[in-house]
């Protein structure tokens, strides 16, 4: 499953290398695309495995906020 | 040329010069590492002082420009043939390094949402590699890249060393000759930005701030640069130097003379529809004056150290202004074509 999140708290192109790093941490997550320019968050993973909120748990603990764009 | 004569090149005058040139990319090498720290540092709650790691990136930049300039040096030997970005490709490269300057120093100031499109950003399949072979992420991904860029921004004396390399007719020799001048430039280059930053954390309270002003006035710097080398009518340093020189008598004769600090005089005035012979009077000359741009002309000459250099231009109708620089877009002078024609030339 891929979802996309609005992330406005990126401050800086680091932000998006920092929350693409999340892909080694989280179980479940297949890959994460951030985008410092468009401030989103494209996440590919296994819905069997996680859900949308531990996503976000995850996110808010290295200090960013997420919410999911509607689609 | 002696090797150890490229690294006190290096050393003392290159040094100097390029930093002039060069610093907008480094400039960008340190606001991308001080973002990053200036965030982790923020992010962790720390209560201890911030203090970026600036050390690794500006190493990191050297290293890239010492390797870059060093496979140059290598294929200038090997081509033997001039291998010179024109004046007006230079100016338009100084034109984009000063855009995209002034573009991200805005975006630290948060003025607009487009101008989150100024930032270099690598491709995550890159990023992703990189951050798994390394504990440190992509953080150096950014000055490796901007110390390759520099081989696009020779300074003057950078440029006669490449003329010498491509002399040499040697891959090995013009490797070995830019290698050892880039060493020379680096210790000034890290002092430098290492000191001037340090100085910065003591008010880290306004360090992002200071390096936004510091990347919009460098930005600045390199489209006056890129003015002055397209041959412009306008740019800020042309205007200042004009003044200068008008505050002085209307000066004639042939001669420029080249020296430490620029042309002179600033402006000569000379015969207008006659063909003319100037001459470029360099003593023990070792600025970036040397490197002698005339863009309208589409004259471009590096002079001897010390020696008269003989110009040819043109008629000129009455009234015209050529504009001449030095290759890195310093000393902004002019030729005015007021005078009646003459009988010698």
């Amino acid at each position: 499953m891929k979802k996309i999140f609005n992330v406005p708290d990126m401050t800086c192109p680091n932000c998006a290398m920092h929350l693409e790093g999340l892909e080694d941490e989280i179980p479940g997550v297949k890959s994460i695309t951030a985008s410092y320019k468009k401030l989103t968050m494209e996440v590919e993973f296994d819905e069997t495995n996680l859900t949308i909120e531990q996503i976000i748990l995850a996110a808010n603990e290295i200090g960013y906020h997420p919410e999911l764009k509607p689609s | 040329m002696d090797l150890i004569v490229a690294f006190i090149t290096g050393l003392t005058t290159g040094g100097l010069g390029c930093l002039a040139v060069q610093g907008g990319l480094l400039t960008s090498t340190l606001a991308h590492q001080i973002e990053q720290d200036m965030q982790a540092h923020n992010g962790a709650g720390s209560t201890h002082k911030f203090k970026p790691h600036i050390a690794q990136p500006i190493l990191f930049f050297l290293l890239a420009k010492l390797i870059a300039y060093t496979i140059l040096g290598y294929l200038l030997g090997a081509v033997g043939s001039v291998l010179q970005l024109t004046p007006f490709m230079q100016a338009i490269l100084y034109f984009a390094i000063g855009i995209f300057m002034i573009g991200n120093g805005l975006r630290m100031f948060n003025v607009h949402p487009i101008f989150r499109y100024f930032v270099i950003e690598p491709p995550s399949a890159l990023t992703r590699y990189i951050r798994r072979k390394s504990k440190n992420g992509a953080s150096f991904f950014t000055p490796l890249l901007l110390g390759t860029l520099t081989i696009f921004l020779p300074c003057g004396v950078t440029q006669a060393m490449m003329a010498t390399a491509l002399g040499t007719g040697s891959p090995i020799q013009g490797a070995i000759l830019m290698f050892s001048f880039i060493l020379g430039t680096s210790p000034l280059f890290f002092s430098v930005a290492y000191f001037a930053t340090r100085l910065g954390s003591a008010i880290e309270k306004y360090f992002t701030r200071i390096v936004a002003v510091t990347m919009l006035i460098m930005g600045l710097v390199q489209i006056d640069t890129g003015l002055n080398l397209s041959g412009a009518s306008f740019s800020i340093s042309r205007t200042v130097s004009i003044l200068q020189a008008y505050a002085l008598p209307a000066q004639t004769g042939r001669s420029i003379e080249v020296n430490e600090f620029g042309y002179f005089p600033q402006i000569l005035h000379l015969p207008a529809n006659q063909e003319l012979t100037i001459e470029w009077v360099t003593r023990n000359t070792q600025s970036c004056a040397r490197s002698v741009v005339v863009p309208g002309l589409e004259y471009q000459e590096i002079l001897p150290v010390t020696g008269r250099t003989e110009f040819n231009i043109p008629p000129q109708e009455k009234g015209a202004i050529i504009r001449y620089t030095c290759s890195m877009g310093m000393y902004p002078s002019q030729f005015v074509f007021d005078l009646e024609p003459t009988e010698t030339n």
